[in-house]
């Protein structure tokens, strides 16, 4: 198990690497001397006085080069300084960690509300194939899928507005335990519950034709502890190899979703960080959007194991 | 006495264009005790036949006709409660692949408790209990281990022996076996036929065992019965079987059979065409169209079993043949 | 003879397919939608009914009337108009962006599915890393980060030139967008190609004519892309779809085509500033998206299905 870890490891901390190599390399070619910019934004003609640029340069370690940079860079990542923010002057790390929470307790909540409704309804479907039931949890899960979290949330709250009364719409951040994640909470759980539901359809379908369902049911196992024991759990572990393709629909859902709703979390960062090409906060956004996704990839690579007993045995060899 | 009675069974698939016949009025009977043998190519229906005793017909394929009369109940008739009961504990069963047939992700002593918990109310840890004294019964040597490995820990031999013990865990009346050694090899297939016949004897079931093998199970079955296309063609205590076959169909079966005394292997006959699809079986006998010995009569009406003079308990269905060893 | 092969069983194999298709309706019904989509887009300057550009600033958010059948804008521009502008915008990406990563795709997982080694362990290690960036922040990194050096060249090629074209945002919207979005969308057509170029390796007649000097290029143009075209299909219908949700998304995070050039996505972000008062001005293009979406959801579903009759679903 150690080894299996350690192996795995060793070919995921290069790919992490090479993503912030990546993208920090967008950065530092494309983005434009940071320095400039920060003076562009500042008022008067302070902008043109090379003298000063290159000494503040200098000071600053820019004039190192680009690998130095990217290390130090790095070295500080560590560190928990991800540098300030071009519009606000504010460290970086204290603007994440502001916002992380909201983002954190959304995501959370929406992996939890896709695993109780997708997997139970994606198991119904597959045990009913091809009935209208079937047809129609299937169909409301394409339909989910295909409409984008700008779109839904939109069109969900003019639908809201036309029903409540003016101003009762929620609106914002008030905590998870607040009415007002509800409306959020819901358009970020679409995708990933569409996501969800078709691959324990599938995986419950082609379980289904094992030949170890019919065993169980030659047993005299009733019915209900069919579909737990033997169906279920064989499906969950295609389905669990998805939490990194979720994470990705999350992260990226995330970003219509904080925009949509209000809430002030890391999506929201980023648009704003978008809309002042505030680098260094967009940097960081993304260095920890992509961590997220690789994360969850690593765990289900170490977790997988334990949830396929022939997996494990191939590893130990 | 009889155990089992199988009367004018009939299976159809149903496909978009309609039903499909697979089983055509298929009369079987299996005594206390007896072990039969059912034998017949892939698609005769031989497996559809037993599984529709316990309603584990696949999807679209359904049992339409005719009864199963089993300890004074037809089984046909029976609630998916009723059935559900029936299965494991009168009637066991044993699958063809114990790659397959067993969940490669539930330790194999959970998978044999598991019928037991169900069917008998034992606990949890009396199952465990009675599990490794099965896997002991099946012949696996350190059972206690035995009873924590994964399915895929185990080779194929051994991986049959625990879908036994499965097939044995609620002392069934019945046990069939479909096909438990088409997967293994050779040496193996003959400890499997052994522990079988000696486990029949010890536990006092009926046992009914489907193959394509009839060199197999000479040596395990009291009776044979033979079927083409979803119909039995002929029926008759083994002994019978091989020094009096009389059915064209169970003569080409033997003479496939590659034996000793014909060292001249130049070539193994094997018998012309194809058996009927589904849906497309000719009129009269489905044999007619592959038999070597067909008249013009055989292509009108299906030939019923009747018994071969001398021998009420050998049973044929042709009447060519009947009248020709007259 | 294996030529005769290859010609015989495509052919029945289009036309089962295509029989399969059409028992699905609502794949059917996907394809229909597409159509339209298409014809839209092609014919959409003779089409709509006004300018999408033109402002009359007496008529500004105007319900849904008999003139302006799905009202004004803000600026009194009307809306179906821009909508029919804005399929032309998203159809355009998502052709062009779809060209580009099924280019970019099919050389790499050819090359790393026949040279195999490093380049084919290094290839598949880069799809696995793309594939876990989150695709909207990777775009949004490209997008800060190649719009200012892309339009500086511009700039300084039409002071050289004074050619106009040089001065057109447009252009750089599009060379940006498409770039972005082929840059990220390349991976599943690398992973299908280079499977399918080692399995069609494997075979005996391929392994024969290879011994004959047939070529690498040969066997990718005759053998791996014929065999690969049904799933190839599936994900092209797939990616289009895709590509056209990604076009709107980043419009509307305003890292896509600048307004005043309609897209969907742009309209809804307009819309979302003003949904209370003038909700049809969110509804209209976010329905239109939401039907086009699912219309490409489930064409692929149908042709996944006709396509690939034994696989599941």
């Amino acid at each position: 198990m150690f080894a299996h870890i350690l192996r795995r490891l060793i070919v995921w901390v290069p790919s992490v690497l090479l993503v912030m190599l990546g993208v920090y390399a967008l950065a530092f070619y494309g983005a434009g001397d940071p320095i400039k910019l920060i003076f562009l934004r500042a008022p008067g003609d302070v902008a043109y006085d090379p003298v000063k640029i290159e000494a503040i340069r200098a000071e600053a370690g820019l004039d190192r080069p680009f690998l130095v940079q990217f290390f130090s860079y790095i070295w500080n990542l560590m560190q928990g300084n991800f540098g300030n923010s071009l519009t606000s002057g504010r460290s970086v790390w204290a603007m994440v960690s502001a916002a992380a929470p909201v983002s954190a307790a959304l995501g959370l909540m929406t992996i939890v509300v896709t695993a109780l409704v997708a997997v139970p309804l994606g198991m119904i479907a597959g045990m009913r194939q091809n009935s209208r039931l079937d047809y129609f949890i299937l169909g409301t899960a394409v339909a989910l899928w295909a409409i984008p979290a700008y779109v839904a949330g939109p069109l969900l709250m003019v639908l809201l507005l036309m029903i409540l009364p003016d101003g009762a719409v929620p609106y914002g951040w008030g905590g998870i335990f607040s009415v007002k994640i509800l409306l959020p909470l819901i358009v970020l759980s679409f995708q990933p519950i569409a996501l969800i539901l078709r691959q324990t359809r599938a995986a419950v379908i082609e379980v289904l034709s094992e030949d170890y369902v019919r065993t169980a049911r030659a047993k005299g196992v009733p019915e209900h502890m069919v579909a737990l024991r033997h169906i279920l759990r064989p499906v969950l572990t295609p389905v669990v190899t998805q939490l990194g393709l979720i994470m990705i629909t999350i992260v990226n859902g995330a970003i219509f979703v904080e925009l949509v709703f209000g809430l002030p979390g890391l999506g929201r960062l980023t648009v704003q960080a978008l809309i002042n090409n505030d680098y260094p906060v967009i940097l960081a956004v993304t260095l920890i959007g992509s961590f997220l996704v690789m994360a969850s990839n690593l765990l289900v690579d170490l977790l997988y194991p334990l949830l396929d007993p022939r997996a494990a045995d191939v590893k130990g060899s | 006495m009889t155990l089992l009675d199988i009367k004018g069974l009939t299976i159809d698939i149903a496909r978009d264009t309609g039903p499909a016949r697979v089983v055509d009025g298929i009369d079987l009977a299996v005594m206390e005790g007896e072990s039969l043998g059912i034998v017949g190519e892939s698609g005769c229906g031989k497996s559809l036949t037993m599984l529709s005793l316990v309603g584990l017909l696949p999807n679209r394929i359904r049992a339409t006709g005719g009864q199963a009369l089993f300890g004074g109940r037809d089984l046909l008739k029976l609630s998916a409660k009723e059935l559900r009961k029936v299965r494991g504990s009168e009637i066991g069963f044993i699958f063809q692949d114990p790659m397959t047939s067993l969940n490669p992700v539930i330790r194999i002593g959970d998978q044999i408790a598991e019928a037991l918990i169900y069917q008998k109310g034992l606990t949890r840890a009396q199952a465990k209990d009675r599990a490794v004294e099965l896997l002991a019964l099946v012949g696996i040597p350190a059972p206690e281990e035995r009873a924590n490995a994964w399915p895929h820990e185990l080779s194929g031999g051994m991986r049959q022996r625990v879908m036994i013990a499965m097939g044995l865990a609620g002392n069934p009346k019945l046990l069939i076996a479909d096909e438990p050694t088409t997967a293994l090899d050779v040496t193996i297939q003959a400890q499997i036929v052994d522990l079988v016949r000696e486990l029949k004897d010890r536990l006092k079931m009926s046992v009914v065992w489907i193959t394509h093998d009839l060199a197999l199970i000479a040596g395990l079955a009291d009776r044979i019965a033979v079927l083409y296309a979803g119909t039995v063609v002929e029926d008759a205590p083994v002994d019978a079987i091989f020094d009096r076959p009389t059915h064209p169909y169970t003569r080409a079966l033997l003479g496939s059979l590659p034996t000793l005394a014909g060292a001249a292997m130049e070539r193994l006959p094997s018998i012309a065409g194809t058996p009927p699809e589904p849906g497309r079986r000719p009129p009269g006998c489905p044999f007619a169209p592959r038999c070597a010995f067909a008249l013009p009569s055989c292509r009108e009406a299906v030939p019923k079993l009747q018994s071969v003079p001398g021998n009420a308990r050998h049973k044929v269905a042709c009447p060519v043949m009947l009248e020709a060893n007259v | 003879m294996t030529m005769i092969d290859i010609e015989d069983k495509p052919s029945s194999l289009w036309r089962d397919a295509w029989r399969r298709l059409k028992r699905n309706k609502l794949a059917v019904a996907g394809l229909a939608i597409i159509a339209a989509l298409v014809i839209v887009s092609v014919f959409g300057p003779w089409l709509s009914p006004y300018d999408f550009l033109s402002q009359n600033l007496d008529l500004r958010n105007q319900p849904p009337s008999s003139q302006h059948w799905l009202g004004t804008d803000d600026l009194g521009r009307d809306v179906m108009s821009r909508l029919i502008y804005g399929a032309r915008t998203a159809f355009m990406v998502a052709v062009g962006v779809t060209i580009i990563a099924v280019l970019i795709g099919v050389i790499l997982g050819a090359i790393a599915g026949f040279y195999g080694g490093w380049f084919d362990r290094f290839v598949m290690w880069f799809t696995d890393i793309t594939m876990s960036v989150p695709q909207l922040l990777l775009v949004v990194v490209i997008n800060a980060s190649l719009k200012q050096p892309i339009s500086l060249w511009m700039e300084a090629r039409y002071m050289e030139t004074l050619n106009p074209i040089y001065r057109n945002t447009q252009i750089v919207d599009f060379v940006l967008v498409f770039g972005a979005m082929a840059l990220i969308t390349w991976p599943p057509y690398a992973r299908l190609v280079r499977a399918q170029v080692l399995s069609v390796r494997q075979r005996p007649y391929v392994t024969a004519a290879r011994a004959l000097g047939l070529t690498n290029r040969l066997i990718l143009t005759r053998y791996v892309l014929p065999n690969a075209m049904g799933p190839l299909i599936v994900a092209v219908s797939a990616g289009l779809g895709t590509a056209m949700v990604l076009e709107s998304a980043f419009s509307f995070l305003g890292v896509g085509v600048t307004p005043p050039t309609p897209s969907w996505g742009n309209m809804i972000s307009d819309g979302l500033r003003v949904w209370t008062n003038y909700p049809h001005l969110l509804a209209a293009p976010a329905a239109v998206l939401a039907v086009v979406t699912v219309a490409f959801n489930f064409l692929g579903d149908g042709l996944n299905d006709a396509l690939n009759p034994k696989g599941q679903k």
